[in-house]
């Protein structure tokens, strides 16, 4: 009896243990279509205004708030929640409105509604403040918004393509101006967010004026680690994740129900090269050095294929690069003859290359934040020993690696550095290569380069404006003082259940399109997902 | 026995007081100017260099350019009034945070120092009791693989044995108790060994003893041998084991709580180590060192009831 007993309580145990926190699961349910998404991120705030990301995560992902501009796939700008708009002084810019726009407590969007957001972005976000020379907001009309910069700055339209200058209603915020949740104009709605477990709830908004959502629900849940995502989509927790382990990428794509998108996204791996440094000041050591990374075996064998080959500093489709510059190929025997160019030879027959009975020595920096940046620092250094260089690699977490480049024994720093944080050439090669530009770690001084990007800043016509940069593209191509390896990308795994995903490849990592679909699906320990 | 508890309780504000000390001096010495690192962190991103006006603006408004012994006055004398600071980081204050991310990795800890204590006394037990058979030998094999295994590596093992082949668990999440099970087994695996060793050689040595002896000599069932006298004595070595093992279990539930996205403070503090969230990373290891302090004098405490011959004057 007692056995009895025991067996109905072990069998009211199970019963309890798997019908206990069982959640929401994404497919079809009950006739709703409802998308799970395992973020990167798990989300601490969904105040856009929060810090770097919050914009990024609640804009691209959760599909919630919308920017006055938009852009295509090749970078272009495109009107979004602004229809038009052009410069009508030197630091007077012209916005108008799209008509019609609700926000998702059903007021309608007008100028006054934009201002009041934008002047709060500013003042959450200096550095966005800074970007666009930010002045001031005037309302001019219902649907027309000039914006006042402190000086001419033709980048505020690109800059309004960012996330953290995206719309939302002032109702977000209660009568203490404490930010309750963001009332935008997007796709989705806000329908819930547990801040202890970072899962947010979107639902359909069905007044949206971009038409008709193809989900009626989307659960954002956030798994910071990437063998936790890949297992997650396996199981049938999620329905859509990004950036598995690179490793995995392969085995995900080939499971029967699962299929993998790859996808460049504006960022580049690049070396730094240091040019206070006598040997790397060499433009053959550069050229060398340039000739001897083999890129596609890199793309191919670290990144997975999750990448491209570098060429100009800018990806192939953005409108504005320049077309000419290809991978510099990998040639072993070209780069060796470049170094002995430069008086480098390998003279003790030790395997590497020797001047005034010096090897010539090499120390990279890397951090360890990037998955695909550690891996490539021992391929390049592989590399670069193949031609007789000895190569050091470090790879440190990013502010202790800082601290220790501060004393500038670096000769070459490996990084993944954002392209299209403002959809425009300028703010890139401004800032990486003229003289005082602030990400100019090598050092790099080149009269015609400072100049050609002054006279660029004038330049409105948007043809001339990108042959100039063009211009500029070429030429730090030719003078490496960065070293371009391989474009960013990014691996999106989707259940075959999800279909009709267009990617966007001006987002950050990825964009959830507003029109994918879904359809049933069965995963019982997957709707578990916390 | 109050005087020692009030000698304890003096000892436990002065290692906090101590540890404070000791946390505010280290996190300020981690390479990286705060201001530089939260302006990237907050405003331009991880590599994206923080031009030196948006640096002083940071600077200016969180007020870390005020002398350090001032900011940690400020800190110290905010704890005393319960006031544990703000995060730049989350724009939350520290206490809500805490209270938000501290019960999941408290529950989590307390449920694998359940499991190990009660799995390693009884393999510990089984072991001393059946010692040089083949199942002691299997035991202690097993303790040995798995004192050698990594916690990240047990918990993809678990993962994709009991989620993916046997599909009886959930990959990750937050809730209870069936999220719980592979978090706590994996964290607590460590723990479970180092009492499954303890426990048999405790036993073993118990099982020698003279009172044992006595015991068994006197008639008594073996079972009552066993449960009544030896394990209680042999209990008390394990008890300091557990007390000690607290501390690694909080250390390793930060990569713990990544793996199965448990959401706990272990992600929060590294996040907040990453981005210099100085008032955030010292509040939280206060919390987390006031934790270990009180968990190690409510054991010291239970040695006098385990064994009422443990007096403390």
């Amino acid at each position: 009896m007692k056995k009895i007993y025991g067996s109905l309580v072990f069998l009211a145990l199970v019963v309890y243990i798997l019908a206990a926190g069982c959640v929401e699961n994404g497919g079809d349910i009950d006739g709703e279509m409802v998308l799970v998404v395992g973020d990167m991120w798990r989300a601490s705030s969904i105040n856009p205004g929060d810090g770097h990301d919050g914009g990024t995560f609640i804009t691209e992902k959760a599909i919630v708030i919308e920017t006055l501009v938009g852009a295509n796939g090749s970078f272009s700008l495109m009107p979004n929640l602004a229809e038009s708009w052009k410069q009508i002084s030197a630091t007077v810019w012209e916005f108008q409105l799209r008509k019609g726009v609700t926000f998702h407590n059903g007021d309608e969007m007008t100028a006054a509604d934009v201002k009041t957001s934008l002047d709060n972005t500013m003042h959450l976000s200096p550095s966005t403040a800074k970007l666009m020379s930010y002045d001031r907001a005037e309302v001019a009309g219902k649907y027309t918004l000039r914006i006042h910069t402190k000086e001419l700055n033709p980048l505020v339209p690109g800059v309004l393509h960012h996330p953290a200058t995206a719309i939302v209603s002032s109702k977000s915020y209660d009568a203490d101006g404490s930010f309750v949740r963001p009332i935008g104009t997007g796709p989705m709605q806000v329908e819930s967010f547990n801040e202890q477990i970072g899962e947010l709830v979107v639902v359909k908004y069905a007044n949206w004026w971009g038409g008709d959502p193809g989900l009626d629900r989307m659960i954002l849940r956030g798994y910071e680690s990437p063998s936790t995502r890949a297992m997650m989509i396996e199981s049938g927790g999620v329905d859509l994740t990004a950036d598995p382990p690179y490793s995995e990428i392969d085995r995900l794509g080939a499971l029967s129900d699962i299929h993998v998108e790859r996808h460049n996204t504006p960022r580049i791996y690049k070396l730094d090269v240091n040019l206070a440094h006598e040997t790397m000041a060499n433009l053959h050591v550069r050229k060398a050095v340039s000739y001897a990374i083999d890129r596609t075996g890199i793309v191919d064998n670290v990144l997975y294929g999750v990448g491209a080959p570098a060429g100009g500093v800018f990806l192939p489709n953005m409108i504005w690069s320049n077309k000419n510059l290809t991978p510099y190929p990998y040639d072993p025997a070209l780069a060796k003859r470049y170094l002995a160019r430069a008086g480098w030879i390998d003279t003790d027959d030790d395997g590497y290359v020797d001047m005034d009975g010096k090897k010539l020595h090499v120390k990279i920096y890397t951090y360890t934040e990037r998955p695909g940046l550690s891996p490539m620092l021992e391929a390049i250094s592989a590399n670069l020993k193949a031609i007789g260089i000895e190569a050091e690699g470090v790879s440190l977490e990013y502010n202790s690696m800082n601290a220790a480049m501060a004393d500038d024994s670096w000769d070459l720093y490996l990084s993944a550095m954002e392209l299209a944080m403002v959809p425009d050439p300028e703010f890139v090669l401004k800032s990486w290569y003229t003289t005082t530009g602030l990400e100019n770690k090598p050092g790099y001084s080149n009269t015609d380069v400072d100049r050609l990007i002054a006279e660029g800043h004038f330049i409105s016509d948007l043809d001339k404006r990108y042959d100039r940069f063009r211009e500029i593209e070429a030429i730090v191509y030719d003078d490496l003082p960065t070293i371009n390896v391989a474009y960013y990308g990014v691996a999106i795994v989707m259940k075959d259940i999800v279909t009709g995903y267009q990617f966007d490849p001006t987002a950050h990592d990825y964009r959830i399109d507003p029109f994918v679909t879904i359809s049933a699906r069965i995963s019982f320990f997957g709707a578990c997902g916390g | 026995m109050h005087y020692y508890l009030i000698k304890r309780i003096a000892h436990l504000i002065l290692t906090l007081l101590i540890a404070s000390v000791f946390t505010f001096i280290v996190v300020n010495a981690a390479p990286g100017e705060p201001a530089e690192v939260l302006a990237r962190h907050l405003y331009t991103g991880l590599e994206e260099a923080a031009p030196p006006e948006l640096i002083a603006k940071v600077a200016d408004r969180y007020d870390l350019s005020k002398p350090l012994l001032v900011q940690y006055s400020d800190w110290v004398g905010g704890l005393f009034t319960g006031n544990m600071g703000y995060s730049i980081l989350f724009k939350k204050p520290v206490s809500w945070l805490l209270m938000l991310h501290l019960p999941p990795t408290i529950l989590l800890t307390t449920v694998s120092m359940v499991f190990a204590t009660i799995a390693g006394i009884i393999f510990g037990v089984y072991s001393a009791l059946h010692q040089n058979k083949i199942s002691d030998h299997l035991i202690r094999a097993a303790t040995i693989f798995f004192a050698s295994m990594p916690g990240f590596w047990v918990a993809v093992m678990l993962i994709l044995v009991f989620s993916l082949w046997l599909g009886i668990m959930p990959v990750a999440g937050y809730g209870w108790p069936l999220f719980i099970i592979l978090p706590a087994t994996a964290l607590g695996l460590h723990a479970m060994v180092s009492i499954v060793r303890i426990m048999r050689t405790s036993m073993l040595e118990t099982m020698e003893k003279p009172f044992v002896m006595f015991a068994k000599v006197k008639g008594l069932p073996m079972k009552k041998v066993i449960f009544s006298h030896a394990c209680k004595n042999a209990f008390l070595p394990v008890l300091t084991v557990i007390g000690m093992s607290f501390g690694a279990l909080l250390a390793g539930s930060v990569v713990i709580e990544t793996i199965f996205s448990w959401p706990g403070i272990g992600e929060m503090l590294m996040k907040a180590i990453s981005a210099r969230d100085l008032v955030l990373i010292e509040s939280t290891i206060m919390v987390i060192v006031f934790l270990f302090l009180i968990v190690n004098f409510v054991i010291d405490l239970l040695y006098h009831i385990v064994d009422p011959r443990i007096i403390y004057e």
